[in-house]
């Protein structure tokens, strides 16, 4: 409280500083920040406003196809957002509050979908139950027909509650650990069973990161591209996502940028009305204090052996089988051969890592992913820390828009990025992916900076200012310095999304600068089936065993 | 890094000044072509619908002859293709130096619309006469007949014509490309609808067996192989591309004929290195180039490389080539009636 001294102590000379707040070395980095954001997040939206604004198109999305997709989308996009926040909070309880054995092996394995990106596990989970998979094969010979295959609404709708569950549970858990345990413990005290203790105390006090959960991911499976498109398509099961992709690539409508522009400010608008809903409902949330209290873990008893063998079970199916698939899809020799010692090769694995375009395509993703995670640190540490430590109208604005691209599906920040490249003249360079990816992944530097700092005391800048740095030099010298870690932090988790990202490359590529994800969906597309599956297989397990080593070191 | 960030920021920040301002008429053409300065490389930018492996073989290829021509491939469907040169017409120019894809009737548009060079390659004499265009727009490059395919461990006794498909003992057995995204689809329905024995009554009896619409050749080709659906139409080097690998599957040409595209090469009037691109297509009909593609398993286009391992000749096969003017004139309506009755 005494540095606050110097301010208090000479009111008329706060003033002053307060009047040249606006031309000082702080004001200049806000203003360049607010460029940045102009840039990247407000001009992408306004030009998909703008284009969709004169309201001609309207009429164009009660067309039957695109009323279909939309429908499609909601209940995708919804289904498994619910699925995956039941199965996400499940693991997160039993992982969290009770003795189920093996628990720090299963996390992680649980954990596992969220570094496969989504159209990776799609060809993955082909193999596994496609209509020519083993078990629809044995089943077949036995009783004429496939037992289930997974093309169409179902598959869609289960392959997203894969993807997305891992997210519930980090959500979960983290609102778990600030749920005392106490209060568990006095329902048990008071004589309710395990289950009636979850049902009637831990629920009621995780309903909000439950909601903000289904929100997260329902927004985020709204906009996926590569399951619908894998899964959905041949089955003619049509979402906004792989609309949009068919509009603007096979010519079949006039005018496809404006009215797909129309249908990515809908989207947006539902997106946005989701996030309002989250942050009414979010308020109105119970805060507790964080309990000292060791957690109990609750005993399930007899139950916990099955169950934690169920649990096991259900983990190896959804993590390990993908990855056996992708393997077995790899080394056979041809399509429709029988799975036998004799039918496998390397020779596919070979011609795969032969490919120049995927190899052209893996270094155009390591490139942008590297110059979007540099872009995305430097910006994101400065928005976080000017949120962090300064206050003002202007700067919460700068926080807000930075972040307002969560809430954006890539579909839609795809379309608004095709809609400015060629004024911009970034048609057809890889500057636009670039581009897109800064608007899109910012935020998670920007959230990671601010979050920490906001925690933090300012009293080491306040020693600075009072030893006579200016403003920006205590900034930059003690803030920037402390919220470094979390920038970086934030930056590799940009080029880790990045590197193998699908959704917007897909519609933005040009000749060139093919990334790495559409060259794999595009062996995928042209028949290739066993490249697609050879490389679809290295992403998973380099993306995997990075983030292994990642943990590994923290731990 | 911050430089190039700030020149970025300030140009789109202009860029967004005008946007903003409601200009909606103009679209600058603020495309610099890339320079070539740096070297005396010239780079070459193709357009093609062949597979990836294939056209990366083709480049290799001919890189060997022409080392200082650094050929840049974009590959996708041609459906995908065609939206991309009309968008970037719309942009400003074409990127793309030379086209190479499915059909000729995609080929006859833009050369009425003024978009082709003028080019008749070095060895035109030495190749089928039905593949080279006689205004000297395009030329044909290989011969791709679209037949029936079968998975031979699950069909005993395969479909030997077009209409046995539409018989109901193949309901929910049919697999067959997208003529939106596949030109050589495209070209077929054309033929299809067009041919009297055929025709649009018999789309509509395939279109009840309730046939998988795959994407593209190349799926549709797996799901025959793998017996997902054991019988389809498709073009014919897939079929022998994979038995030769160890699939389950055959080819049966079917007794009306089957139709076939010539994937011709063109060469984009917007081009800043005509002597290139003419190079490459040079090199794509001659004796080299088309020895490749037999070994790429496809049909030649000139008499003097064989055939594939295989392979029928062309006068062994019934081949349904009506006037393309009639099929290019049908196209855009079959493809209307084939989405109607399978879509």
């Amino acid at each position: 409280m005494t540095t606050l001294a110097p301010r208090t102590a000479d009111p008329a000379s706060n003033r002053v500083r307060g009047a040249r707040r606006r031309v000082d070395g702080v004001g200049a980095l806000t203003g360049v920040l607010w460029a940045a954001c102009a840039v990247f997040v407000a001009l992408p939206i306004a030009a998909l406003i703008v284009l969709a604004g004169d309201g001609r198109r309207i009429h164009t999305l009660l067309q039957g196809d695109v009323l279909e997709a939309a429908l499609n989308s909601v209940v995708s996009a919804t289904a498994s957002a619910f699925f995956a926040v039941v199965l996400g909070t499940t693991f997160a309880l039993l992982l969290d509050r009770t003795d189920l054995p093996g628990r720090g092996g299963l996390r992680l394995l649980a954990l596992t979908p969220l570094l496969m990106p989504p159209f990776v596990g799609a060809i993955a989970w082909l193999g596994i139950a496609g209509p020519t998979s083993p078990v629809n094969l044995w089943w077949r010979e036995a009783f004429g027909a496939p037992l289930w295959s997974i093309y169409g609404a179902d598959g869609v709708i289960l392959l997203l509650t894969v993807h997305s569950y891992p997210i519930v549970m980090l959500v979960v858990s983290a609102a778990l650990r600030r749920i005392p345990s106490d209060l568990e413990h006095a329902a048990r005290i008071s004589g309710a069973g395990p289950l009636r203790t979850v049902v009637a105390v831990t629920l009621p006090l995780l309903r909000p990161a439950l909601l903000s959960s289904f929100i997260l991911v329902a927004v985020g499976n709204l906009a996926d591209f590569g399951i619908p498109s894998i899964i959905g398509l041949p089955e003619r099961y049509v979402t906004l996502a792989t609309l949009v992709y068919r509009y603007l690539q096979s010519g079949t409508v006039e005018d496809p940028l404006g009215i797909v522009a129309t249908i990515g400010v809908v989207v947006l608008l539902v997106a946005l009305a989701g996030l309002v809903v989250d942050a009414v409902v979010g308020r109105g949330g119970h805060e507790l204090d964080t309990s000292a209290v060791v957690v109990e873990r609750i005993s399930l008893g007899r139950a916990r052996t099955s169950l934690g063998a169920a649990m096991w079970i259900l983990v190896l199916l959804i993590t390990v089988l993908p990855l056996v698939a992708l393997l077995t899809q790899t080394l056979l020799r041809a399509p429709g051969v029988p799975l036998a010692w004799e039918n496998l090769t390397l020779d596919h694995l070979i011609t795969a890592l032969g490919s120049q375009t995927a190899l052209t395509g893996a270094a155009n993703s390591l490139m942008l992913a590297g110059l979007a995670a540099v872009v995305c640190g430097v910006l994101g540490l400065g928005i976080g820390v000017v949120t962090a430590r300064t206050t003002g109208r202007a700067r919460r604005g700068l926080a807000a828009t930075a972040t307002l691209p969560q809430a954006i599906p890539g579909i839609v920040i795809a379309v608004a990025w095709l809609i400015l490249a060629p004024r911009l003249g970034l048609f057809n360079t890889p500057w636009l992916i670039l581009a897109a990816y800064i608007t899109s992944f910012l935020a998670l530097v920007v959230q990671s900076v601010a979050a920490p700092l906001s925690a933090t005391p300012s009293s080491a800048e306040e020693a600075a200012r009072v030893a006579g740095a200016s403003r920006l030099r205590a900034l930059i010298d003690i803030s920037c310095r402390m919220a470094l870690p979390a920038a970086l932090s934030g930056a590799v988790l940009v080029a880790v999304t990045a590197v193998r990202e699908l959704t917007l490359s897909v519609l933005l590529l040009s000749p060139g600068s093919q990334t790495l994800g559409v060259a794999i969906f595009n062996f995928q597309q042209a028949g290739a089936f066993s490249t697609a599956s050879a490389w679809s297989l290295i992403v998973a397990v380099v993306g995997i065993g990075f983030i292994g080593l990642a943990t590994r070191r923290q731990a | 890094m911050h430089t190039s960030r700030t020149t970025l920021a300030l140009a789109a920040l202009g860029a967004a000044a005008v946007t903003l301002a409601g200009c909606a008429g103009t679209s600058g053409d603020t495309e610099s072509a890339s320079s070539d300065a740096a070297s005396e490389t010239t780079t070459l930018t193709v357009y093609t619908s062949e597979p990836q492996e294939k056209i990366d073989e083709i480049v290799a290829a001919f890189g060997e002859d022409h080392p200082n021509v650094d050929v840049e491939v974009f590959r996708a469907g041609t459906g995908d293709l065609t939206t991309r040169v009309a968008t970037e017409r719309t942009a400003g120019e074409i990127q793309a130096d030379v086209f190479l894809a499915a059909d000729a009737a995609t080929f006859e548009d833009y050369a009425a619309e003024g978009l082709l060079v003028e080019y008749t390659p070095a060895d035109a004499d030495a190749l089928l006469t039905d593949v080279v265009d006689p205004e000297g727009y395009y030329v044909g490059t290989r011969i791709i007949p679209t037949v029936i395919a079968y998975n031979t461990s699950v069909i005993d006794a395969p479909p030997e014509s077009w209409q046995e498909l539409a018989d109901p003992a193949y309901a929910d057995q049919l697999v067959m490309p997208n003529p939106d995204v596949s030109g050589a689809a495209a070209y077929n329905a054309a033929v299809w609808s067009t041919t009297p024995e055929l025709g649009d009554e018999w789309l509509a009896a395939l279109a009840e067996n309730n046939p998988v619409i795959a994407d593209s050749n190349g799926p549709t080709s797996q799901a025959i192989a793998t017996g997902a659906q054991p019988v389809g139409v498709v073009v014919d080097y897939l079929v022998r591309e994979l038995a030769a690998q160890g699939s389950p599957i055959d080819v049966s040409y079917p007794s009306e004929g089957v139709p076939y595209v010539s994937q011709p090469a063109g060469i984009f009037a917007d081009t800043d290195n005509e002597e290139a691109a003419k190079a490459f297509v040079d090199f794509l009909v001659s004796e080299r180039g088309q020895q490749l593609a037999v070994e790429q398993s496809y049909l030649p286009v000139r008499s003097d490389v064989g055939t594939p391992e295989g392979a029928p000749t062309m006068d062994e096969i019934a081949i349904l080539s009506p006037d393309l003017e009639t099929v290019q004139n049908a196209q855009d309506a079959a493809v209307e009636t084939f989405r109607d009755l399978f879509l």
